[in-house]
């Protein structure tokens, strides 16, 4: 396939996941209000309603991409790694320590607590691959585990010794104006959060699809055993993918607390949002390249369902069961049936039997 | 440090422990029969969770019992979509294990939205049945032990039994029935099975379908008893750790039941010990059980690494 024709089968898939999200919603909604058509609306329309639901869209999408990004190298290497959570939070709370620190208020800040969040993220990502390449651990269950520790130890210390009574006991003071991000649009979360979601996507596409790492961890997520025969270690493999992934998840913590919409720690911060990434890299196929802009569009419908929450009588979580949905479709290779009825019209009976097998 | 030996030795504690294990134990059963055919069961978490809404909000219309059929049935009916998903469309069990998970978290809240008319919390105004407590205290009149083992014994739900009750009827059907043996058979080298006519698609959907039942079943225990109600997140990491129970117990009933009471035992240490150690953070007790799954499965684990 050509670089053309492959990006136009990819859009394509995108776009009908899109279709089957919008269509599922409706559905629900049709079930659940007793003004469908309007809360439809609301759903579609509401996120581009002021300046401000616009920021927040954007803004959404930036670390939705990010958490799609940590998910699409490990689920590459058919890893299924799911703590990007747990790496959230610590490596929110490391870029917390760093903003109070005396280097909060220098110039240095930002990137100092950029790379101590990745350091954090790094390390929560690396236990559970060293766990299970060295242990036989399975990385699912420690990986989910860490998770709940993670975000236990973030409120820990948070409560000691951030929160105080000025703060309210489930935030910490603001960050020094040096610690938080730029913002590009005033009074929107439209913020430099935006040039690091990029970066990493370059960067992400870069390590998968032109280093000789990359290209060794795609073989063995393709086909571990081909990858073996071939020399490839893939317990290193597995466990620097893991790493890596857990780097982006720790970058992710760094810009939810030192983005514009918080600039502080909180309890929670993340809101089951590192979760979202999986349906962000299903959808985008693990594509680095195409994580953005499935980030945009589930972003949108996310920021819909948030609105709908407060304008219409449909609560926001209902976002959850079309995400849920979605990600059954697309991963059950939702264009399957249409082939097979395609293949049937031209008579072609074994490419029809074939595709529905 | 005495006082926490002597509280992990009181009847009380014993109890709770087996308070606190049956749920995770309905739920590594369910997932012990969807691994020994080749399928990991990651939605046992969103599976109870959806299982204890439903069993909540049936009981408060009709007889707990019927309660509690509804959350086996609403688990079942999940195994099956996960069956479905998986087998017949292809998708990857873990991704569709995911899905379910995340269709529980957001859907349950949802349904809770409207069913209570408003509160996104807990199900606090819908009047919800508890699950009768059997009643053992004639044990006591037996002397020496007696009380022991009334402390012990009395007071648990009946689907505490009926837990106890399934590791024993999921031995018999996997090592004393031809079924068993081929849902064996399935599991560990499907060729094989496949070659001797057993059609490996069959047992994986009977595998998931009774997985979903018997995480539905601990859902229901855990809304239905001791804590009558649904709370949002209710099952708080219990399936992912009955998974953990699942992958530590050596693809065998009662080794599944052993690491079931064994995270039984430090959640209900974790229960016990905020008034015990006063000066320990709650916020790290409350990491105890899922620090010791992660220990036990780097500890035990002895599986060929693949990738």
């Amino acid at each position: 396939m050509t670089q053309g024709r492959l990006i136009l089968s990819e859009t394509g898939r995108i776009v009908m996941a899109a279709i089957f999200a919008l269509a599922v919603t409706l559905v629900i909604i049709f079930f659940a209000s007793k003004t469908p058509w309007a809360t439809f609306e609301t759903f579609v329309t509401s996120p581009l309603s002021s300046k401000r639901t616009i920021g927040i869209w954007i803004d959404d999408s930036v670390k939705l991409a990010l958490a799609g990004l940590a998910f699409s190298l490990v689920f590459q290497a058919r890893q299924f790694a799911l703590g990007v959570q747990g790496q959230v939070y610590i490596g929110g709370l490391f870029a917390t320590l760093v903003a109070f620190s005396p280097l909060g208020t220098t110039w240095i800040a930002l990137p100092a607590g950029i790379l101590a969040a990745m350091i954090g993220g790094a390390v929560i990502g690396f236990i559970p691959g060293y766990a299970k390449s060295k242990l036989g651990a399975n990385e699912i269950v420690s990986s989910l585990m860490l998770n709940y520790i993670a975000y236990d130890v973030c409120n820990y210390v948070l409560r000691v010794y951030l929160a105080s009574l000025e703060s309210g006991l489930t935030t910490s003071a603001s960050f020094p104006p040096q610690s938080i991000y730029p913002a590009f649009i005033p009074r929107t979360r439209v913020d430099f959060g935006i040039v690091v979601a990029l970066a990493t996507t370059l960067v992400v596409w870069f390590l998968l699809y032109r280093t000789a790492w990359g290209l060794k961890l795609r073989l063995t997520g393709h086909n571990a055993r081909f990858a073996a025969y071939s020399g490839i270690r893939s317990s290193f493999i597995m466990v620097s993918a893991m790493t890596a992934a857990g780097a982006i998840g720790g970058l992710l913590g760094a810009v939810f607390v030192q983005g514009t919409a918080y600039g502080k720690l909180s309890i929670g911060f993340e809101a089951g949002m590192a979760f979202e990434g999986i349906l962000i890299t299903i959808v985008a196929r693990n594509r680095p390249l195409a994580i953005p802009f499935v980030a945009l569009g589930y972003g949108y419908l996310r920021q819909g369902a948030a609105l709908m929450n407060y304008r219409a009588d449909v609560p926001a979580e209902v976002i959850g069961i079309v995400q849920g949905i979605v990600i059954l479709l697309v991963a059950s290779s939702f264009t399957v049936p249409g082939k097979a009825m395609l293949a049937r019209l031209m008579g072609n009976r074994t490419a029809a039997s074939r595709a529905t097998s | 440090m005495n006082e926490i030996i002597a509280t992990i030795l009181s009847a009380t504690f014993v109890a709770a422990v087996i308070r606190t294990t049956t749920p995770i134990l309905f739920a590594s059963l369910g997932g012990l029969l969807s691994d020994l055919v080749g399928s990991l069961n990651v939605a046992l978490e969103g599976i109870m969770l959806i299982g204890a809404l439903t069993a909540v909000i049936v009981s408060a219309h009709a007889p707990w019992y019927i309660g509690v059929l509804a959350g086996l049935a609403a688990g079942g009916l999940l195994g099956a979509v996960m069956a479905l998903f998986h087998l017949r469309f292809k998708a990857d069990i873990i991704l569709v294990g995911f899905a379910i998970n995340i269709i529980a978290a957001g859907g349950t809240v949802t349904v809770l939205t409207y069913a209570t008319g408003g509160d996104k919390g807990t199900s606090i105004n819908i009047p919800s049945k508890a699950v009768p407590a059997l009643d053992l205290s004639f044990l006591g009149n037996i002397p020496a032990i007696g009380p022991f083992l009334r402390e012990v014994l009395s007071g648990h739900s009946y689907l505490t039994w009926l837990a106890a009750f399934m590791v024993y009827a999921i031995w018999y059907f996997l090592y004393r029935t031809p079924e068993g043996l081929r849902f064996r058979a399935v599991g560990e080298y499907p060729p094989a099975a496949e070659a001797a006519g057993i059609a490996p698609n069959r047992l994986r959907t009977y595998g998931l379908i009774a997985s979903g039942c018997l995480a539905g079943l601990g859902g229901a225990q855990l809304a239905m008893f001791s804590f009558v109600g649904f709370t949002r997140d209710m099952t708080a990491g219990r399936g992912f750790i009955a998974l953990g129970a699942v992958l530590l117990g050596r693809r065998h009933p009662i080794g599944t039941m052993i690491a079931a009471v064994l995270f039984g035992f430090f959640e209900a240490l974790s229960i016990a010990l905020p008034g015990i150690l006063k000066w320990m953070p709650g916020e790290l007790i409350h990491t105890i059980p899922f620090v010791v799954t992660v220990l036990a499965l780097m500890l035990s684990s002895r599986r060929k690494v693949t990738a």
